[in-house]
C-alpha cells in the first residue's frame, strides 16, 4: 500500500507542464496594436488534484492613435479556470506615450482550479478593455468599468503632480524631498469580500463615525453596519447632495479600527445613484467584509469620490489628504508612488525631469 | 397429483399464488374434474365476501374502545420490552499489530491526501473545523470570495481559485477592496517604474 501511495505522490510532482496558449484579442480600430507577445515562462502543470497555470507574459504595443496615452486596461480570462461571472484585469495608470511610441505591459497571474476530466491545454484570452487618453477621451468596451478607474487615477495623477511641481522652487526643495521621503507602505491588513455574512454569532449594529470633507459634494448625515467579530456587512448610509449637479456615482471610503487601536482604510463602497442637486438618499449594499484575526471596534466612513451627472468628477484634494484622520490611513495614489520610486532611485534631479514631462 | 388436487394447491389456484408450472397443473385437472372445479370456486366466493367484510366495520363496534384497548396493548408491550436485561457485547480481543498496521496505513493516507489537496480546500476544511472549534456557525462557503492581502489578490468559489500576483515573487504597494465584490494591488516594477494594477472582480 505504502509504495503505491510514493509512486501517486511522485508522479503527481512530475506531472508533465504543458504551455499554455495566449490570444490577443483587440479591436480592429483599436488604438493600440500588439508588436510582440512574449509567453515565456508561462506553463499549465497538474498538481495533486488541481490545475496550476502560472501566466507571465510580456506584451509590447504601440500607441497607433493620434493622442497621448494615460492609461489601458486589459480583461484577462482563461476559459479553463474562469471562475463563474469571474473577471480579471491588468491596468496601467501614470502612462505618458506619445503617438506612435511603444510601451510594454506584463501579465502575472497564478490560477488554480481542481481537474477535471477531459483537460487539455489550457489557452488565455487577453481583450482590451479600455485606453485613456491625455484629454480624458475614452475608448474601449468598458465592460470591467476601466473608463472610471482609469479616470481617477489620471485625476489624482494630475493633482500630485501639480502639489510637487508647486514644491519645486529652490526654497521648498527640502520640502519636496521630505514628501517623497514621507512615503511609507502604509500597513496591509487581510481583507475578505463577499456577498454576505458567513459569520452567525450574535451581531450588532455599529454607527459610522462620519468624516465630512469641506469641499465634498456629497455629505454623508448616517451610517451603520451589522458587526460580529472580525465581520462587518450590510453597510447602510444616508446621503445629501450638496452640489449643484446632479450626481450618478459615489464612492465612500470605510475606516476600521481594530482591538490594537490601529486604523486602516477597509474598504471602498462604491455606489450608482441618481441624486439630483440637495436632495437626500440612501447606499445600501448586501456584501460583508472579514477581516481575520481582528477584532472591530469602530468605523469610520467618508466620500472618497464622486462622478457627476455629465461626466466629470470629484476626487479628494490635497488640502482634504492633509486632514490627521485621513493622512496615515489613505495611501498614496499611483502617480505618487511612481514619483517617489524616480526620487528614491534617481534622485531629485530625476524627479524634476519627470515633474517636466507632462 | 392424486385423484383428486390437494386442498392446499385448490386454494393456491384460487388465490392467484402459484408459480407459472403449477398453475397449468392445476388448471387443466380442474378443467376435468367437476369436483375440485367446485372447490376453487368455493374459495373465490370466500375470498370475496372476506373482502366484502374487511371493508366494513362490525355493526356495533365501539372504535374508541377498540383504539383504546390497541393503545393499551401496545404499551404494555413497550413496558415487557424494558424490563428484557440488554444483552452484553462479545468482547473482541485483538492484538496490538492489526491496529497498528491499520493506523499506520490511515495517517499515510491522510497525510497523501492532505498533500495532493489544493490549498483552497484546505484553507477551507481548516475553516470550518476552526467554526467547529469555537463552537460558531458557519455558512458553507459556497459564495465567492475575494481576498486581499500582502501576498496579493485570490478569489475562491467552489474549489477553484484564482491567485494573481506578480512574477518574481513582488509584493504588492498597495492593496484595496471594494465592496462591490472586487480587490486590486498595486505594483511597481523596479526596472521601468511603471505602476501596474492587477484586479479581480465578481461580475455576477
Amino acid at each position: 500500500m505504502s509504495s503505491r501511495v510514493i509512486g501517486f505522490l511522485i508522479a503527481a510532482a512530475a506531472a508533465s507542464a504543458q504551455t499554455p496558449s495566449l490570444k490577443i484579442d483587440l479591436p480592429k480600430d483599436s488604438p493600440i496594436v500588439v508588436l510582440s507577445v512574449d509567453p515565456a515562462g508561462s506553463r499549465a502543470t497538474p498538481r495533486g488534484g488541481a490545475y496550476l497555470i502560472d501566466l507571465h507574459a510580456s506584451l509590447s504595443l504601440r500607441n497607433s492613435s493620434q493622442k497621448h496615452i494615460r492609461g489601458v486596461a486589459l480583461a484577462v480570462q482563461s476559459q479553463e479556470v474562469t471562475l463563474l461571472g469571474t473577471k480579471a484585469t491588468v491596468s496601467v495608470p501614470s502612462m505618458n506615450v506619445a503617438p506612435g511610441d511603444a510601451f510594454s505591459m506584463h501579465i502575472d497571474q497564478t490560477l488554480t482550479r481542481t481537474l477535471r476530466g477531459g483537460d487539455g491545454t489550457p489557452s488565455v484570452e487577453v481583450q482590451l478593455d479600455g485606453v485613456l487618453f491625455d484629454d480624458l477621451s475614452f475608448y474601449g468596451p468598458d465592460k470591467l468599468h476601466s473608463q472610471r478607474t482609469l479616470t481617477v487615477w489620471e485625476l489624482e495623477a494630475r493633482r500630485d503632480r501639480s502639489y510637487f511641481k508647486n514644491l519645486l522652487t529652490p526654497a521648498s526643495a527640502e520640502a519636496l524631498r521630505s514628501e517623497m521621503l514621507r512615503q511609507v507602505d502604509l500597513p496591509q491588513t487581510r481583507v475578505q469580500v463577499r456577498g454576505r455574512a458567513t459569520n452567525a454569532d450574535p451581531d450588532r449594529e455599529v454607527q459610522f463615525a462620519l468624516l465630512n470633507l469641506p469641499d465634498s459634494p456629497v455629505d454623508l448625515t448616517g451610517g451603520t453596519a451589522r458587526v460580529s467579530g472580525d465581520e462587518a456587512s450590510a453597510p447602510r448610509f444616508d446621503v445629501r447632495s450638496l452640489s449643484k449637479r446632479p450626481v450618478r456615482h459615489m464612492e465612500i471610503g470605510w475606516i476600521v479600527k481594530d482591538q490594537d487601536g490601529h486604523e486602516f482604510l477597509a474598504a471602498s463602497l462604491p455606489a450608482d445613484l441618481s441624486l439630483a442637486p440637495g436632495q437626500v438618499s440612501q447606499v445600501v449594499q448586501d456584501s460583508a467584509l472579514r477581516f481575520p484575526g481582528t477584532s472591530i471596534q469602530s468605523m469610520k466612513a467618508f466620500v472618497s469620490a464622486v462622478e457627476f451627472g455629465d461626466g466629470n468628477y470629484w476626487i479628494l484634494s490635497r488640502k482634504a489628504l492633509e486632514d490627521p484622520q485621513l493622512r496615515s490611513i489613505v495611501g498614496p495614489s499611483p502617480e505618487e508612488q511612481r514619483l517617489s520610486q524616480i526620487y528614491r532611485k534617481k534622485g531629485l534631479n530625476a524627479l524634476v525631469d519627470e515633474l517636466k514631462k507632462f | 397429483m392424486s385423484r383428486h388436487a390437494r386442498e392446499i394447491d385448490l386454494a393456491l389456484y384460487a388465490a392467484g399464488d402459484m408459480s407459472l408450472w403449477n398453475r397449468i397443473s392445476v388448471g387443466l385437472h380442474t378443467a376435468n374434474c367437476e369436483q375440485c372445479k367446485a372447490r376453487v370456486q368455493a374459495y373465490r366466493t370466500d375470498r370475496e365476501r372476506l373482502k366484502q367484510d374487511a371493508s366494513e366495520l362490525p355493526a356495533g363496534l365501539n372504535w374508541e374502545r377498540l383504539a383504546a384497548e390497541m393503545t393499551a396493548n401496545i404499551r404494555v408491550g413497550l413496558a415487557a420490552g424494558e424490563c428484557v436485561a440488554p444483552r452484553g457485547r462479545k468482547r473482541v480481543v485483538a492484538g496490538w499489530w492489526p491496529v497498528a498496521a491499520v493506523a499506520g496505513t490511515v495517517m499515510m493516507l491522510s497525510a497523501a491526501w492532505w498533500l495532493n489537496l489544493p490549498a483552497s480546500d484546505t484553507q477551507s476544511i481548516s475553516h470550518a473545523m476552526r467554526g467547529l472549534v469555537h463552537s460558531r456557525t458557519v455558512v458553507a462557503d459556497e459564495q465567492p470570495v475575494i481576498e486581499a492581502s500582502s501576498g496579493g489578490i485570490k478569489l475562491s468559489e467552489n474549489g477553484s481559485e484564482l491567485q494573481v500576483s506578480q512574477g518574481g515573487g513582488a509584493r504588492p504597494k498597495a492593496i484595496s477592496v471594494s465592496t462591490e465584490g472586487s480587490a486590486s494591488a498595486r505594483y511597481i516594477d523596479s526596472d521601468t517604474d511603471q505602476i501596474t494594477i492587477t484586479s479581480v472582480m465578481n461580475v455576477q
